[in-house]
């Protein structure tokens, strides 16, 4: 365990038990809690369709664009409830999420995308400022800032959705699978930089990855969801020594094969 | 054929077609947010036609004041057609949206039909008749002013999409959900499009309004505003305006060589083959933006 590990923050934002309904039929996550001490960067793992997504959604409010809602539990941000707050009014409280598959404004330029995101009391200054600080995280986006952001790569894209969410000034900032089809060199890129805006501003993540291996090289806890439910909580360290996590996430150890593999964890799920 | 006449066919199209793309701003305003052709937008016109004469004549007011009057009147009701009715679409399929703009419709229709009857008024707008003569050339002196007032609102709306609060509409148009993810109202913004669209149309009903009154016809706008919406890419400001001026001139010339040949009634049939040839040869009109593909 580093030392960073070993003070306690204050958690910026605490879920306590919360499940998601979509449709008022379909439970997806079932009793969720999970805490990001301010300051610090927090893995949530697990594998499709686990509702790791859905956390996320909640946290940000963005349920309600796709018929879903918090049947039970809290979110506090802050130290406020923000359980039933709109999505709009979180990204003022400074909860921005950064949605699955990067979703950048296509037909605007990079430019235009972060004014699109910029709070109109913004100053023309402070945009500005805000801009240039952008590009300096991600100088390759400088390049290309005036043609439509549809065109650029799939790194450009996920550099830019990053920056376009630091544009709204965010406390926290929420990342659905950064990584996802993106090159190995490029993830790694992208992750330097978030573990760099991290410990530059105090900005606190709350990262979403099927890349585990990847994930728990940048964040200092972890958490496990499986079948709608926290199945496991502790430091990168522990989780990445853990033999589950690396029999499932990390690729499996020496000596496992496959089938084992695959029977265990089918054996586990109905266990849970 | 004599060229002085053919130019005068032509310059008269293009101001008729100036006029019909001041109605297709409208209904590329809503498309933008919306991603739907507002079918409400003949019917929005004619209220807003009726609006501006019943505070002039029932009420008595100068038409100075009953037009901007007016506009913040249907601004408002652009406004809250999204908050009553708009709002809990969001995110249903896009046919549902464009079969509740269809009942809209028929809703301000019936409206209008019962509170004003239907008996056409006269818009009186005190402008003159006397021909206007550029040249050899005869132009109607409504029909300018219509086209001048198309064309302001051409540079309104291209200046206004550059401003920090068009850029967000933009935005918008292009994804709900990462809007959202940002902090940006699409309620607001889808709100504020319908309200922008009841501007233009209070302007398209006043203009349409003097040269054929005000009656129920006002709302059969609808058919050539969406062929120069649909010709112009419908979600080009531009393109409405651009498109407005050739359909405009086909129609103008091109009845005038077709009419002896079928004796009468080619300008419709014109209108629905560009309409229809559109559709079938550049779906995405003359200034669309269509779906950007990465290989």
């Amino acid at each position: 365990m580093s030392m960073e590990d070993q003070t306690v923050a204050e958690p910026i934002l605490s879920m306590n038990s919360v499940e998601v309904l979509y449709d008022n039929v379909l439970l997806a996550i079932k009793g969720v809690s999970i805490e990001v001490p301010k300051g610090k960067m927090v893995a949530l793992l697990g594998s499709n369709g686990a509702g790791k997504s859905t956390t996320l959604k909640a946290i940000s409010g963005l349920l309600k664009a796709e018929r879903g809602h918090i049947s039970r539990g809290e979110i506090r941000f802050g130290g406020t409830v923000i359980t039933e707050a709109l999505a709009q009014k979180r990204v003022e409280m400074g909860i921005c999420h950064v949605i699955e598959g990067r979703r950048v404004f296509e037909h605007l330029t990079p430019d235009e995308n972060l004014i699109a995101a910029a709070p109109l009391g913004m100053s023309r200054a402070a945009l500005n400022a805000e801009k240039d600080r952008i590009y300096n995280y991600f100088p390759r986006l400088a390049e290309r800032r005036n043609s439509f952001a549809g065109y650029l790569s799939g790194g450009e894209q996920q550099m830019l959705a990053i920056g376009r969410a630091l544009v709204t000034q965010p406390d926290l900032l929420m990342l659905d699978e950064p990584s996802l089809g993106l090159a190995p060199f490029l993830v790694a890129e992208i992750f330097d930089m978030i573990k760099k805006i991290n410990r530059e501003e105090g900005l606190s993540v709350l990262l979403v990855e099927q890349n585990a291996l990847a994930a728990l090289e940048i964040v200092s806890d972890g958490y496990l969801i499986e079948n709608g439910r926290v199945v496991m909580h502790d430091t990168a360290e522990a989780l990445k020594s853990n033999s589950d996590i690396q029999d499932f996430y990390l690729g499996g150890k020496e000596g496992s094969n496959f089938h084992n593999v695959k029977h265990y964890s089918r054996r586990k799920r109905w266990l849970s | 054929m004599d060229p002085v006449f053919l130019a005068e066919l032509a310059i008269n199209g293009a101001l008729t077609g100036l006029l019909y793309s001041l109605f297709a701003i409208g209904l590329v305003l809503i498309y933008k947010a919306s991603s739907v052709p507002n079918l409400a937008q003949g019917g929005l016109t004619m209220v807003g036609a009726y609006v501006v004469l019943a505070l002039a004549r029932d009420v008595g007011m100068p038409l100075w004041l009953a037009i901007p009057l007016a506009i913040a009147i249907m601004f408002g009701l652009g406004f809250g057609i999204e908050r009553v009715a708009l709002r809990r679409l969001a995110g249903r399929p896009v046919v549902m949206i464009l079969m509740l703009t269809l009942g809209l419709d028929i809703f301000l229709r019936g409206t209008t039909l019962a509170v004003w009857g239907g008996t056409s008024r006269s818009m009186e707008l005190g402008i003159s008749y006397e021909p206007l003569f550029l040249g050899d050339i005869l132009i109607s002196r409504i029909h300018l002013v219509g086209s001048v007032v198309a064309v302001i609102l051409l540079a309104a709306f291209l200046l206004f999409f550059r401003t920090r609060l068009g850029v967000k509409l933009r935005a918008i148009a292009d994804d709900y959900m990462a809007s959202w993810s940002v902090g940006i109202s699409v309620e607001r913004g889808v709100g504020l499009s319908w309200g922008l669209a009841s501007v233009v149309a209070v302007s398209a009903g006043v203009i349409w309004g003097e040269i054929q009154g005000v009656d129920q016809a006002l709302s059969l706008l609808l058919l050539k505003g969406l062929t120069v919406a649909v010709l112009g890419g419908l979600d080009s400001i531009l393109g409405a305006v651009v498109a407005g001026i050739i359909l405009g001139v086909v129609e103008n010339v091109g009845a005038d060589f077709l009419d002896p040949l079928v004796g009468g009634g080619s300008r419709e049939l014109i209108v629905a083959a560009v309409l229809i040839l559109t559709i079938m040869i550049r779906p995405h009109g003359l200034f669309g933006r269509h779906d950007i593909e990465r290989v």
